[in-house]
């Protein structure tokens, strides 16, 4: 990997970076589209590539049941298997073994499963789940970690930290053996949902194992805490290596998460919101469902560059045939993964010129409208010197997290 | 035989008589043909500077057209409909539009309301309008004087005449199917039913017609008479009578002295004929018991998957019973078609010029990947190794390794095979994401360690993969692979039936063209290749119902909260 920060916000810690990997460069920061597996649904791959795309996840736990390692195998890869010349990330797939299997029992060895097949025990342990990653052939492979969840309390928080951290070194002791380190490139998972004693541990620990890892991720927060986190990790980590959130999507948690220092997100809501109907737009998500979009013959946003709205296909066509033709859901998916490309791609050029804090300013202006600001949002953003409510006093703020977060890897896709 | 003045107008043309000598096959064997449609650029026309061809659509017959479901090819958004060359004419039931009032896409501002409404292209596509989905063959209540029932997704509605002609010139569909009074209530029916049907489906064809201020879309009728001959008969006959009176002024303005004159081609739809038949057959069996139901369907009683059986046998001579009285040179058209052997015996033994592709879409979304040719060129050898299907049913677990394209007689051009990426730069750009950021022109090629590096497009395996794992992308790949092998074996009939009009001997390409249709039959086994469909059906819903409705309700719950 080649990795180099071009521009820096002077107000926030917003970065924009080059990152060229084996199959070609992307801009961070970056929203990355699921393609659980090995398919954004609905989507072919010369459509995700059309829309300019450069870089999309699959799921390792859904790969290794379906098609199965031999499969890809013989395939030569999941870029071949699935026609994708573009950069490819997996997961671990250790997130979905505890989140999908009530057996999972983590021993120091690995994690210990029912196997969906035979039910028989089965052991995933890290080198496994690297190897695993090495024939799948993503460019971005992540460590395996010890997943708890954000609710867990006591001594085992702490235990599944610093196990990670030894499965870190076992990971990159099998990356460091298996020749592929010059096209595939291995990323290490800070816990996020620790307290901030234990984080500052774990970010030390990980950042001493720096060239061992290509980049950061920063996980474990699925269960909706704030954002102090992940600025906790983003000012820790090195400036020299891309940050990860896992599991961020809405368009408000993106550009804070940027705003914070991270370069890339990754998520299943855009394209899942999709399939029921609803478009994301600068103006806020729009319910295609609703009938008042019957006799709307506008499209869904007049000035977005997708193939949906470029050709002009209507609300009403949408709402007549969304849920009930696999079309509608593809025109809005291709939307919505436009949508989140151009919030980052605008991210990217208010950076370079400087504009990053109005930026925001106008995205949230438009995006809420008179709704109101979610609370953290607020906090998160001052804790980077930019005030939401400055040009914008009368504007309400909803308390809370505001908007819920949620992991990319979600067990029901 | 230019139609009414309209923005747009169809006119069909045969370029030979078929290739044997007899009346009767000159009547009703396979034929060549070319069905133009010119657009008449209006004052509001912004394209007034496109060149003229255009505004012109040529396709040559015997050809298909594209089934919808809503108004859209299903599986298939509107970038990989421009994708498939294959898409040339689509079918719109309008039904489901009947879901509100006015239907929405009457009350489209602008010109050519349902293209641009459904975006379709004008100088790539022709749009035809039916009232109903021709092959659905739901019980639905009886059609009334003036009203004939369709289906919406909020029940049952009623269609007058004058709202057809009314959708239909505001709608200026380039075709429109003359609205029919075809029973769905439980069959068979009586004479008076059917005489009721003939002589209402006429007087609906005037009041279509009868359209003195808007220019008219060109009208396709549907032959009426369904199972019974005399029917058929006097259905043709009534639209031959001279007009006279105030049913003479009424279509005055279109300079035609009888209703046949009005309409540029014929349709038949064959799910209703073949559920009359099946009835009687019960009926007749019930009552006498020396028929079998064998004797009444010779050909495809053993085949479990068909709730209703072809008939092809007892339907030809039906459909014969409408066209002899009928101008010979007017288009012909089939919906209802279930298999490439089917589209064989109708060019064979009727001369039907259209074709509905609805069977083959049914096969993408399925799981069946077609792969047959015509004329069989490539698989001569199939003799020693067992019959072929027309398809393959990728559910198989055959499929879980092979990385072959999808079809094994033919390097097959269409986007599933060959898939066509975006010239480097024209990708969407979102803001620094340009060459000067990214530093690169080309995205480096990858030497790969995989044995298929010649498969270009998706493989089986793949698609296999994206079937099991409920994964939408299954059908739309197939979808597009199977609209295209259908267009090659389209332009392998054109192409044989050119090449025999050439030949001097009749009698020789006569039987020419009956050699290639049976070596087509002798190498795709049609009763296998059924027993193919019904197995990917069988295993398409066990996956929906594993991966799809529990998962949907999943995903719908979660949504709610979202």
């Amino acid at each position: 990997m080649e990795f180099e920060v071009i521009a820096k916000c002077k107000t926030t810690k917003a970065r924009v970076s080059r990152m060229k990997l084996a199959h070609g460069v992307t801009m961070l920061p970056t929203f990355m589209p699921v393609a659980t597996q090995a398919a954004i649904k609905g989507l072919t791959s010369q459509q995700m590539e059309s829309l300019g795309v450069t870089l999309i996840l699959n799921n390792t736990y859904h790969l290794n049941l379906r098609p199965g390692l031999d499969v890809l195998k013989t395939a030569g890869g999941a870029h071949r298997f699935q026609g994708w010349n573009r950069n490819l990330l997996t997961d671990s797939g250790g997130f979905q073994l505890v989140s999908l299997s009530k057996f999972t029992t983590i021993t120091e060895e690995g994690a210990l499963f029912a196997s969906p097949f035979t039910g028989e025990p089965t052991m995933l342990t890290p080198e496994e789940s690297i190897s695993i990653q090495h024939t799948i052939g993503a460019d971005i492979i992540m460590q395996l970690d010890d997943v708890v969840s954000s609710l867990t309390t006591g001594p085992r928080v702490e235990e599944a930290m610093e196990r990670s951290v030894r499965w870190l070194d076992r990971c990159i002791a099998q990356h460091n053996k298996s020749g592929k380190k010059d096209s595939q490139n291995l990323f290490a998972i800070v816990q996020g949902g620790l307290n901030p004693h234990l984080r500052d541990r774990c970010l030390d620990m990980m950042v001493a194992r720096k060239d061992g890892v290509a980049g950061y991720a920063i996980g474990g927060l699925s269960g909706g805490e704030e954002k102090g986190d992940i600025k906790q990790c983003a000012d820790k980590l090195p400036d020299e290596r891309p940050r990860y959130s896992m599991g961020i999507g809405f368009a408000e948690d993106l550009l804070v998460c940027v705003a914070l220092g991270v370069d890339m997100a990754d998520c299943v809501f855009p394209t899942r919101t999709a399939r029921f109907g609803v478009a994301l737009t600068h103006s806020g998500p729009l319910n295609l469902r609703l009938s008042k979009h019957t006799k709307d013959f506008g499209p869904i946003d007049d000035s977005c560059p997708c193939p949906t709205c470029k050709d002009k296909v209507s609300r009403a066509i949408l709402h007549h045939t969304i849920t009930h033709e696999t079309a509608a859901a593809h025109a809005i998916t291709m939307h919505n993964v436009v949508f989140q490309a151009q919030v980052m791609g605008r991210a990217r050029e208010a950076i370079i010129a400087g504009t990053f804090p109005d930026y925001l300013q106008t995205f949230f202006a438009q995006y809420f409208g008179k709704a109101g600001y979610p609370e953290w949002c607020v906090n998160a953003l001052r804790s980077v010197g930019v005030d939401l409510l400055e040009g914008n006093p009368n504007q309400k703020v909803i308390p809370g997290t505001g908007a819920k977060w949620e992991y990319s890897d979600n067990p029901a896709l | 035989m230019a139609m009414t003045a309209s923005t747009s107008s169809v006119s069909f043309s045969l370029s030979n008589w078929g290739p044997v000598s007899t009346t009767r096959s000159k009547i009703f064997g396979p034929r060549l043909g070319s069905l133009i449609l010119h657009r008449h650029p209006q004052e509001s026309d912004l394209d007034l500077s496109l060149p003229s061809t255009s505004r012109e659509i040529r396709l040559e017959t015997p050809t298909f057209l594209t089934s919808t479901s809503r108004g859209v090819v299903p599986h298939l958004s509107r970038d990989n409909v421009k994708r498939c060359e294959s898409i040339r004419w689509v079918n719109v039931p309008f039904e489901s539009f009947m879901e509100s009032n006015p239907p929405v896409p009457t009350i489209h501002p602008g010109p050519d309301p349902l293209h641009k409404f459904l975006g379709f292209n004008q100088s790539q596509q022709i749009i035809s309008m039916s009232a109903r989905n021709p092959c659905d063959g739901r019980q639905l209540p009886p059609n009334g004087k003036d009203t004939v029932s369709v289906w919406t997704l909020q029940g049952v509605r009623k269609l007058t005449p004058s709202d057809w002609q009314k959708y239909a010139t505001k709608c200026q569909p380039d075709v429109v199917f003359a609205l029919s009074d075809t029973p769905f209530t439980d069959p068979p029916y009586s004479q008076k039913r059917m005489t009721k049907s003939i002589e209402r489906s006429a007087q609906w064809l005037a009041r279509l017609l009868s359209s003195p201020t808007i220019p008219l879309p060109s009208v396709i009728l549907h032959l009426a008479g369904l199972s019974s001959s005399p029917a058929r008969r006097a259905f043709s006959n009534s639209l031959l009578e001279p007009l006279y009176g105030p049913e003479l002024e009424a279509v005055a303005h279109m300079g035609i002295k009888n209703l046949d004159e009005g309409v540029v081609g014929y349709s038949v739809d064959l799910v209703p004929i073949r559920m009359t038949i099946e009835a009687e057959g019960r009926k007749i069996a019930s009552t006498n018991n020396t028929a079998t139901p064998s004797a009444l369907t010779p050909m495809f009683n053993q085949t479990r998957h068909l709730a209703v059986p072809l008939h092809t046998a007892q339907i030809i001579p039906l459909v014969h019973s409408s066209l002899s009285s009928l101008p010979p040179f007017k288009l012909r058209l089939i919906n209802g078609i279930e298999s490439p052997h089917e589209v064989l015996r109708y060019i064979s033994k009727v001369g039907i010029d259209v074709f509905d592709a609805g069977w083959a879409q049914k096969c993408a979304s399925i799981g069946v990947a077609l792969d047959f040719e015509f004329p069989v060129i490539t698989r001569k050898d199939v003799g020693e190794v067992g019959r072929l299907q027309i398809g393959c049913n990728l559910y198989d677990e055959a499929y879980q390794m092979d990385f072959r394209a999808l079809s094994s007689s033919f390097l097959c051009q269409c986007p599933t095979c060959v898939p066509v990426s975006t010239p480097e730069g024209e990708e969407i750009k979102h803001g620094v994401d340009s060459e000067e950021y990214t530093r690169t022109t080309a995205i480096p090629t990858h030497p790969s360690t995989a044995v298929l590096s010649e498969v270009k497009g998706y493989t089986r395996a793949y698609i296999h993969h994206l079937l099991h794992t409920h994964e939408m992308s299954a059908h739309t790949l197939l979808t597009m692979h199977n609209l295209e092998t259908l267009d090659r074996f389209f332009r392998g009939i054109r192409g044989l039936l050119t090449q025999l009009e050439n030949s001097q001997k009749n009698e020789v390409a006569s039987s020419l063209w009956d050699d290639e249709v049976s070596r087509f039959t002798l190498t795709y086994d049609e009763l296998a290749s059924f027993e193919v469909l019904e197995t990917a059906r069988g295993m398409w819903k066990d996956v929906d119902i594993k991966r799809g409705k529990g998962r949907l309700s999943k995903e719908k719950n979660e949504g709610e909260n979202d």
